[in-house]
């Protein structure tokens, strides 16, 4: 049965966001997951013959993605409504 | 009412199992069954751990027609073709660091299954550890399921949630990024917006579900975890209710409360902020 090898973890920031690229390698496949970091959902997954392609895949994926998420505007303070 | 203080390590070990540990009894399908639940359910068709069987969150762990848990019908259905028994120990473990595996501890902790424990550090401690992964689905002789009708003081709905919130007889905890909380963002960066607006709960306490965990995807020792949540006013003093985006994160949050502090009234309010958010007229609070 295969076992996992070369696991790696890389904690960086793409389009602005915090993000961690996990990469291993199971028998001759490269596998590598985006998560946002913070709080932890994968964002993408890709799949390569080298761990560079794998990675680089992922990347440009995530890259498409994390640039469309819109921030809004800072808070400005409570809004309740009364009697709800 | 006395502060509740961290569960004993018996209960801790009742409730989690370390990853040498669950190598250790693969191989023991009469008993014991293994069970992957992702948040990318594709990932256990990459590979999975021997002998675990996969369940996708998505499909068989919520009613697909309408909002809502998986039903007790279902959920005995889904049981008894993994070949579990009301006796079986049933060891979940999954990505994010068990996101939706504490999602299923806690559906089936409502529907009353006794012995339920987290592979602690999940699919990512499985993983960095080198350990055997495979392909081949397992199959185990049909089992007989029988589950009990839904455990209602281990979930909130809208009602209590409501009260919680204008009366603080209920402590909240908004388990999210920060950036979610103050409403910078509606949903984890990537994830889709599935909410009108953003913010959180009045009176709810932002306690990020992730600080719960070490770097390797385990829990926190239960003096971290105390210090973290009773630092934050969480004592259990109080019944608490966690909530997330959907109420998977909370979950987590809601075992670490229950299981691994010890709280006695912990529920987790699975409608979370894509219900609160999206409510006419919910008040929200923007710190």
């Amino acid at each position: 049965m295969p076992k996992p090898e070369e696991y790696s973890e890389t904690h960086t920031t793409l389009a602005g966001w915090p993000i961690t690229i996990t990469t291993y390698r199971l028998d001759t496949i490269y596998y590598t997951t985006i998560d946002n970091t913070d709080p932890g959902a994968w964002v993408v997954k890709a799949q390569g013959a080298t761990k560079a392609e794998s990675e680089s895949k992922a990347t440009a994926q995530a890259q498409a993605l994390l640039e469309k998420i819109k921030k809004n505007p800072p808070p400005t303070g409570c809004t309740s409504v009364p009697g709800f | 009412m006395a502060v509740q203080t961290s569960a004993p390590p018996s209960t801790r070990q009742a409730v989690l199992v370390t990853t040498d540990w669950a190598a250790q009894n693969l191989a023991n399908t009469s008993t014991i069954r293994f069970v992957e639940v992702d948040v990318d359910t594709k990932a256990y068709t990459e590979g999975h751990v021997p002998n675990a069987v996969g369940w996708a969150w998505d499909t068989q762990l919520c009613d697909t027609l309408r909002r809502d848990i998986v039903s007790k019908q279902k959920l005995e259905q889904l049981l008894s073709v993994s070949g579990i028994t009301n006796q079986t120990t049933i060891v979940l473990y999954g990505d994010n660091n068990n996101w939706f595996a504490a999602w299923a501890f806690w559906q089936l902790k409502v529907y009353g299954h006794q012995d339920v424990r987290l592979m602690d550090g999940g699919r990512k401690k499985w993983i960095a550890e080198g350990r055997e992964l495979t392909t081949q689905v397992p199959t185990f002789p049909r089992a007989t399921y029988q589950a009990n009708a839904p455990e209602i003081s281990l979930r909130a709905f809208l009602p209590e949630v409501m009260k919680a919130s204008s009366e603080h007889s209920r402590q909240l905890v908004d388990v999210r990024s920060s950036q979610e909380f103050t409403g910078e963002i509606l949903a984890p960066p990537g994830l889709p917006e599935t909410c009108q607006r953003g913010g959180h709960i009045p009176g709810a306490k932002n306690i990020p579900w992730g600080k719960a965990c070490n770097e390797d995807g385990t829990f926190k020792s239960a003096e971290e975890l105390r210090a973290l949540y009773t630092g934050a006013g969480i004592t259990g003093e109080k019944p608490v209710i966690a909530y997330c985006r959907i109420g998977e994160r909370s979950s987590h949050t809601w075992f670490v409360l229950k299981y691994l502090l010890g709280y006695q009234n912990v529920k987790n309010y699975d409608g979370s902020w894509t219900e609160w958010g999206n409510l006419v007229a919910a008040p929200i609070e923007k710190p």
